[in-house]
């Protein structure tokens, strides 16, 4: 018992004078072990999710195969292997920042308060936060959620915002989607708060997407970006330029069609000006 | 109630989540397996480092035992998950992590087992060993090993069969066993009471399965 | 890319308090789940000794099945397969006062009580056998005599190996995070998502539940002297581990 109490009194006086640092860039580790380690999920259709093949795929999957490795593998002059991991809102910061993956390519708002844990990619998607509800229910917005009962990802921005906005309203925190839709459709909670395309996903993809809608206006902005390890310039130019390269020859827009359009999984129309901001954060070479 | 959710994804349930054949990186049986042995190995030599009359042995084998029975599973496998990574600088795959954390926590447990055991074979037969000149390393392997085997048996099978079961843990850092592969299937399709249905019952069957073995081994194994 | 390493983020700000409300909410969950487990664990063990076999057979039914199925899955069965097979007004209940508390005690509640049974039942059965054919050859019906002979001796034996079952149904409250109880692992979760500062925060939740299971430990240990019958000697072990 002693012996244990005077090991844990070490190591706290140890990490106390002690930093851990490591020298390797995010290029050199990825060239070193060959392999691109990229953080997605699972149940977030249609930027990351597992179909009816159980194969996991997506749009922002898509992204990674088809823009950004290409562009690491240019870059580092040898065939680079993609590996996914699952990340979720409450794991996928600390799985950047103790190098478990290299890229979180999923559904995640870019964030002045994460730009101080994390960098970020270009924005490649625009959306804001809504509730999914029953089809009939009372709740059409943030003006009608106090006193609900509400379900939202641990950690997420939705969740602080909600927090702060409306203190009153009941928030249960769940650990991904998946288990917060299943909440929902449950009737354990009232409401799903999460950003409107991902809504709009759940909605298509569920058993009977008649029986729900999104509602409310945007209660806040939702950049997407690709988050990865703080001061990186050099890995955080090759995944830009991955991006831009893939707006520029019109790839992100035949993925886009692919999973947003009109045929697509989800349909969600690419608005003129969101097509014009996106155009524009490709810089001359 | 609606069980072709279960003839539907039966091969991705079974292949995938039981046995880890698929894209995914999985399998419950690919991990619990590697774990018995490897944690059985680790746990033997915990067991007989606490019964060792040095201090430099018994001393750190009683931390490492003390330490990991007093924590939840779950916190062992967010340390390995977040922390090594950290201190050795690159990524681990889920599998690795996973079969560390199951191996460190579980050996903690079989050191008590193998530690009961040996101390449960009778004075006697260490006595008569000794007095027909046997050396200490024979003693060992001739006489106590052998029936503190015996002993352990039962306790032994429990704890793979609780290992077995463990293994449904390493589905929270996203490794496809049976249980994340019923969440994945779940999510799609929001059938959780005949998924989560089968899954008990088929890690039911194995642990039977286990356990009937077990008892077939206590009885044939008895002096 | 450096980790610095910053002890403090544990007391200022949110940190100190989620950490106390998981502490609180983890010792919530473990005592009710606590009590189940020790009823269904008494019972079930008892019955299972018993000369009535379907009386034998029920109980080892449900034995047998809840524990040789994962915690987890009860969990998820628990929070997701059972609220819609409840009535109508029991789900309103129940999702307004925390489903996923109810959902979690039950769960630590049905699978411990079958780790118990089987402590309960070792017991029972290392009590000598003439003991129950006195109770019964002085008058007392199989009831009375489990009741007031067999159970309270039984339970004095079992001491150590439900220590252990205590202590595991605490160390197992933790599952609880995936079905979004906010106790102390999900905490440290939330500190570390909020904060970056992942070792400190497993440190602290690792120690605190060092804490807890060394707690109860010794208090077991207390109750044990409190309680033991002078004369009653316990060889060895009594139960599974």
């Amino acid at each position: 018992m002693k012996l244990l109490v005077a090991f844990l009194v070490a190591v706290v006086l140890a990490t106390e004078t002690t930093n851990l640092s490591f020298a390797e860039s995010t290029l050199e580790k990825i060239d070193k072990s060959g392999t691109f380690v990229v953080g997605t999920r699972t149940g977030s259709p249609p930027f990351a999710f597992v179909n009816k093949n159980n194969e996991w795929v997506g749009f922002s999957i898509n992204l990674v195969e088809q823009g950004i490795l290409p562009a690491l593998s240019k870059k580092l002059n040898k065939q680079i292997k993609l590996e996914k991991k699952e990340s979720t809102v409450p794991t996928r910061i600390p799985l950047l920042t103790s190098n478990a993956v290299d890229l979180i390519a999923e559904t995640m708002t870019d964030t002045q308060v994460r730009r101080e844990q994390v960098d970020f990619s270009l924005t490649f998607f625009i959306t804001g936060a809504q509730f999914l509800v029953r089809k009939g229910s009372p709740v059409k917005g943030i003006q009608s959620i106090a006193g609900k009962r509400v379900a939202a990802q641990q950690g997420s921005t939705n969740a602080k915002i909600l927090r702060e906005k409306v203190p009153n309203a009941k928030l249960v925190e769940f650990q991904d989607q998946p288990a917060a839709f299943q909440a929902l459709s449950q009737r354990q909670v009232d409401a799903y708060t999460n950003d409107g395309i991902q809504l709009a996903g759940l909605k298509a993809k569920a058993p009977k997407p008649d029986d729900w809608t999104v509602v409310g206006d945007f209660f806040s902005y939702d950049p997407y970006a690709m988050a990865m390890r703080k001061n990186d310039s050099d890995f955080r130019l090759v995944v830009n330029v991955g991006l831009m390269d893939a707006i520029s020859s019109g790839l992100y827009f035949d993925l886009y069609e692919k999973w947003f359009g009109a045929k697509g999984e989800v349909p969600y129309p690419l608005t003129p000006e969101n097509k014009r901001f996106l155009q524009l954060q490709v810089v001359p070479k | 109630m609606d069980f072709h959710v279960i003839s539907n994804n039966f091969v991705f349930l079974i292949a995938q989540g039981f046995f880890g054949i698929g894209a995914f990186t999985g399998g419950t049986l690919r991990l619990a397996v590697p774990a018995i042995i490897l944690g059985s190995t680790l746990g033997i030599i915990l067991g007989l480092a606490r019964l060792s009359p040095s201090p430099w042995l018994y001393g750190p084998a009683k931390v490492y035992v003390e330490f990991f029975r007093g924590v939840p599973l779950v916190m062992v496998i967010f340390w390995f998950w977040f922390i090594i990574p950290t201190l050795i600088g690159k990524s681990l795959p889920e599998y690795a992590v996973a079969l560390t954390a199951f191996v460190v926590f579980e050996a903690a447990y079989l050191a008590e087992i193998v530690r009961a055991g040996i101390q449960s074979v009778a004075r006697g037969q260490v006595e008569a060993a000794i007095a027909t000149g046997l050396s200490k390393k024979q003693l060992m392997r001739h006489v106590i090993l052998p029936q503190a085997l015996r002993n352990m048996i039962p306790a032994l099978v429990t704890q793979f069969i609780v290992l077995l079961k463990d293994t449904s843990l390493a589905s929270i850092i996203g490794y496809v066993d049976l249980t994340k592969a019923a969440q994945i299937v779940n999510n799609r399709e929001i059938r959780p009471f005949e998924l989560y249905l089968f899954i008990a019952i088929v890690y039911w069957l194995c642990s039977y399965a286990m356990s009937r073995y077990a008892r077939r081994l206590e009885s044939s194994l008895s002096v | 890319m450096t980790y610095h390493f910053d002890w403090s983020t544990l007391w200022t700000g949110q940190s100190g308090g989620w950490l106390l409300q998981g502490v609180i909410t983890t010792l919530q969950i473990f005592a009710v789940g606590l009590i189940i487990a020790i009823v269904l664990g008494i019972c079930a063990g008892a019955l299972r000794t018993v000369p009535i076999a379907p009386l034998r057979w029920l109980a080892s039914s449900y034995v047998e099945f809840f524990r040789n199925v994962p915690l987890l899955v009860w969990m998820f069965f628990g929070y997701f397969s059972v609220p819609p097979l409840l009535p109508q007004a029991m789900q309103d209940w129940l999702f307004d006062h925390g489903a996923e508390f109810w959902a979690a005690v039950f769960a630590l509640g049905v699978y411990h009580g079958a780790r118990f049974s089987e402590v309960m039942r070792a017991g029972i059965q290392s009590i000598p056998k003439t003991q129950l054919e006195a109770a019964l050859s002085t008058g007392l019906t199989v009831g009375q005599a489990y009741r007031l002979i067999i159970i309270p001796v039984a339970l004095r034996l079992i001491i150590p190996p439900a220590t252990n079952e205590t202590v595991n149904l605490l160390k197992n409250s933790s599952v609880a995070l995936t079905i979004g109880v906010a106790e102390l692992t999900f905490q440290t979760r939330q500190i570390e998502t909020y904060t970056a500062k992942a070792f400190e925060a497993l440190a602290a939740g690792t120690v605190i539940y060092l804490a807890l299971c060394l707690t109860i430990a010794s208090i077991m240990a207390r109750v044990e002297r409190r309680v033991a019958i002078p004369g009653l000697i316990v060889q060895g072990h009594t139960g599974t581990s």
